[in-house]
């Protein structure tokens, strides 16, 4: 997983070690403000992340944002920043982030579709049955908005489900080794370039 | 100068004539039409023979989905024309049954948005938009299957698992009562059905986990009556090795006894959702519904046992909810296979010959099951209206394949049926899938199926609309469509039935040998039961068009009523 954040990223990467020695209990002196310019180091100042492979989170759902927030900090969803950095907050403190970060609008990402990604896509659309979930891809609750995402990101978090790496919503591994890497790929362009009505 | 005083008179006239017109429209529209006309017990207990209201759900108490008016019949159905179309403002999948009480319609569309239109103009009267809780937690769409309606109220079940009741006259909320805990996997997507002073619901959630019920509220003050679990404390059953069909299913019962002595009875986190409405049989107080998979869906390991009452036909005491009998179609079923579409109370004939009070099941195994109302057992079950093969194949860590896939057969589609032909009218999928299954504990309210069911992308996908007689088993008339079907089926005593495809069409079929009469592409998927209703002499057919969310298909907003052409 450190090939992730080996990509140039010295400072992130220590501020996440340094913040995973942190303590699991409710982070004392918690000012919403001081703990958001956090986030907003990775997650983007305006909302669009600094990496491709970073989620945007600006307008997710909150309580999809909640859900992925303790599930990090209890170890369920296992990843070398995140982890640390969610393992620092109690319930209450990470239903502060969720709604500071629901509420705002979600950023434009510059498309990256290329020809036959929408064909690909569909098809892998119909054999995972993935609208059944995520219907029109805007997110609901604790299903998450997909529309709109940053393709890179979409792509790897497809492929940990696929290599069990990403073990927090169990069926999703099942799923997606059903799909060829070709298809995720398509699948990630094709989502990201789309909107909501 | 002349000229002008008589035009003027001419057109004082003509004022006078319209207003006076207009006046007796009003007259009639509040005395006859559009006003708020209370719905009696009376009225919900003698729907079948309705042909003005649309009262249920499913037509009636039996759930037939036989509407008795005539005036569009096969020979004069090709000229059915739209006579409006209303668009909601929630452009998302709709299973909604419209319910029309005298000239007033209600529908619901996905998230929980309720309408009462004029039924003859389709202008809107009001629009309710429930106030969704932060968290829901569903399966296979936000959808919305409608209303019920009972005295001055209109009831909606909601995605974030409660129960409302609305005032019919402004849709202004009256009460509302939390059914259950949204975070733990309960939602609501079924239309409640009322009794006397009972609102009667069940509850979706079989892929999270939820231990099922029905349950009945007090329809003044939304307090809970009685409560059926679906899943008894003991729910390990006989150790049923085959299918109600016959066929084996496989099961290793001494590896499940050991797994049931070493962790005990799963009840608590089985599963057994209950999607659809129950029948109502007065005569005897009882109601039928059928209950939904187990959960997880597709790993059977952490669930020994036949996983009682799940995959089955159940009846209980409509006063106390006491359960009266049931019958299991698949007893450990890992293949989600299950019971949802509502059943239907008629006669039927039995193994003798005789005419008995029945029920009929149309299961996603592609089987019609008929019953015996009395003790639930089964008479005989249908030939089968989709393709089966390899049943039952267990779910493979690499993925199995086997038909029908897990869609069905018959999905939550309610059939119809023609007591007149003695046949039953069913809408299939057949959609060929692998079962896939890996196991993992219970995750808390997050999405369980114990594995994955994935459509074969190669393989080609249809569906059917099946006539079965019910004193036979046997199919009676067949229609191949070009996609799955999923949605609805409303018969008529004009000798029709109506249901509509994902790829927008909208047809009707002579009921007695399936001839295609009349089509009407919708521009988005008309995957919702159809209903029908007279006013002013003038009958109707409305259908929802919004598309469907499980299979993808194109979403829309529109409601449909067609009428004859003068
Ligand atoms: C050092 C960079 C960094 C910082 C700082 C950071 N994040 Fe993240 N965040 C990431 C990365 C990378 C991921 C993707 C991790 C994965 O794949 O599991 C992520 C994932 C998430 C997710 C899951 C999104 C999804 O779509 O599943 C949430 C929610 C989140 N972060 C919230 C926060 C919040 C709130 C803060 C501030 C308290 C924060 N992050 C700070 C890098 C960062």
């Amino acid at each position: 997983m450190i090939r992730r954040f080996s990509a140039g990223l010295a400072a992130p990467a220590a501020l996440a070690a340094l913040l995973a020695a942190a303590p699991a209990a409710a982070k004392e002196d918690f000012v919403l403000e001081d703990e958001v310019a956090v986030c907003t180091g990775c997650h983007g100042e305006a909302g669009v992340p600094v990496e491709p492979d970073y989620p945007v989170i600006w307008g997710q759902q909150y309580f999809y944002i909640f859900t992925q927030l303790r599930d990090y900090g209890a170890g369920r969803r296992q990843n070398d920043v995140m982890t640390g950095i969610a393992a620092e907050y109690d319930r209450d403190q990470a239903k502060l982030l969720a709604e500071h970060f629901a509420g705002l609008a979600w950023p434009d990402i510059p498309s990256q579709t290329e020809e036959g990604d929408a064909a690909l896509a569909e098809k892998g659309i119909t054999g995972g049955q993935c609208s059944a979930c995520h219907g029109k891809w805007q997110g609901d609750s604790r299903i998450p908005r997909l529309a709109g995402q940053q393709a890179g990101y979409l792509a790897r978090t497809m492929e940990d489900f696929k290599t069990d790496v990403r073990m927090n919503a169990p069926d999703k591994n099942s799923t997606m080794k059903q799909l060829d890497d070709a298809t995720i790929a398509a699948l990630s362009r094709y989502l990201s370039d789309l909107d909501i009505q | 100068m002349a000229e002008w005083s008589s035009k003027a008179s001419l057109v004082c006239v003509a004022l006078v004539v319209s207003s006076a017109a207009t006046a007796q429209e009003e007259t009639s529209a509040s005395t006859l039409y559009g006003d708020l006309q209370s719905v009696t017990q009376n009225m919900l207990t003698r729907a079948a023979g309705d042909g003005n209201n649309f009262l249920h759900t499913n037509g009636n108490y039996a759930q037939t989905r036989y509407y008795p008016a005539s005036q569009i019949d096969a020979g004069n159905v090709r000229n059915l024309r739209p006579a409006w179309i209303f668009q909601t403002e929630i452009v998302d999948t709709m299973e909604t049954s419209p319910i029309v009480v005298n000239g007033v319609m209600y529908v619901t569309t996905a998230f929980n948005h309720v309408y009462a239109l004029d039924a003859r103009t389709g202008r809107q009267i009001w629009h309710h938009k429930h106030a969704m809780g932060p968290v829901t937690t569903y399966c296979c769409g936000p959808n919305n299957r409608g209303v019920a309606v009972a005295g001055d109220k209109v009831f909606m079940g909601t995605l974030d698992a409660k129960l409302v009741a609305l005032d019919a006259k402004t849709g202004k909320q009256l009460w509302e009562t939390q059914i259950a805990e949204a975070e733990l996997g309960y939602s609501e997507t079924m239309a409640p059905s009322v009794v006397e002073n009972m609102v009667l619901i069940g509850t979706n959630g079989g892929e999270y986990g939820i231990r099922g019920f029905v349950k009945a509220f007090d329809t003044e003050t939304g307090e809970l009556i009685w409560t059926f679990h679906t899943v008894p404390e003991d729910s390990t059953g006989v150790w049923a090795t085959h299918d109600a069909t016959g066929r084996d299913m496989m099961r290793d019962i001494e590896a499940e006894k050991a797994a049931l002595a070493s962790m005990g009875d799963p009840y608590e986190t089985l599963g057994g959702g209950v999607w659809q409405n129950p029948a109502v049989d007065l005569e005897t107080r009882r109601i039928y519904f059928v209950v939904g998979n187990p959960s997880p869906d597709l790993d059977g390991s952490l669930r020994p046992g036949d996983n009682l009452y799940t995959d089955s036909l159940v009846s209980v005491d409509l006063d106390t909810g006491e359960y009266v009998c049931h019958f299991q179609y698949i007893a450990h079923d890992v293949w989600d296979l299950d019971a949802v579409s509502p059943p239907i109370l008629t006669m039927v004939q039995d193994e003798a010959g005789n005419d008995v009070k029945g029920v009929l099941h149309g299961g996603k195994t592609g089987h019609v099951y008929v019953h015996k109302a009395d003790d639930c057992s089964m008479i005989r079950f249908s030939e089968a209206m989709v393709p089966q093969e390899n049943m039952w194949t267990l779910p493979t860590a690499e993925g199995a394949r086997m038909l029908p896939g897990a869609n069905g057969g018959v999905e939550w589609s309610p059939m119809a049926i023609d007591p007149q032909l003695r046949l039953s009218y069913a809408i299939n999928l057949h959609q060929p899938m692998t079962y896939t299954v890996r196991s993992t504990p219970y995750p808390e309210g997050k999405l369980w199926l114990g594995g994955s069911f994935d459509v074969i992308a190669d393989e080609e996908q249809w569906g059917n609309v099946t006539a079965v007689d019910y004193d036979t088993g046997r199919i009676a008339w067949q229609v191949r469509t070009a996609e799955p079907m999923i949605g609805g089926i409303l018969a008529t005593a004009g000798g029709l039935v109506f249901t509509g495809e994902g790829n927008g069409l909208f047809k009707a079929y002579d009921s007695s040998n399936g001839a295609e009469l009349w089509r009407f592409q919708a521009g988005a998927g008309v995957n919702a039961p159809p209903s029908s209703y007279t006013v002013e002499g003038q009958q109707y057919i409305v259908v929802a068009a919004g598309g469907n969310a499980q299979l993808n298909y194109k979403r829309g907003n529109n409601i449909i009523a067609f009428t004859l052409a003068d």
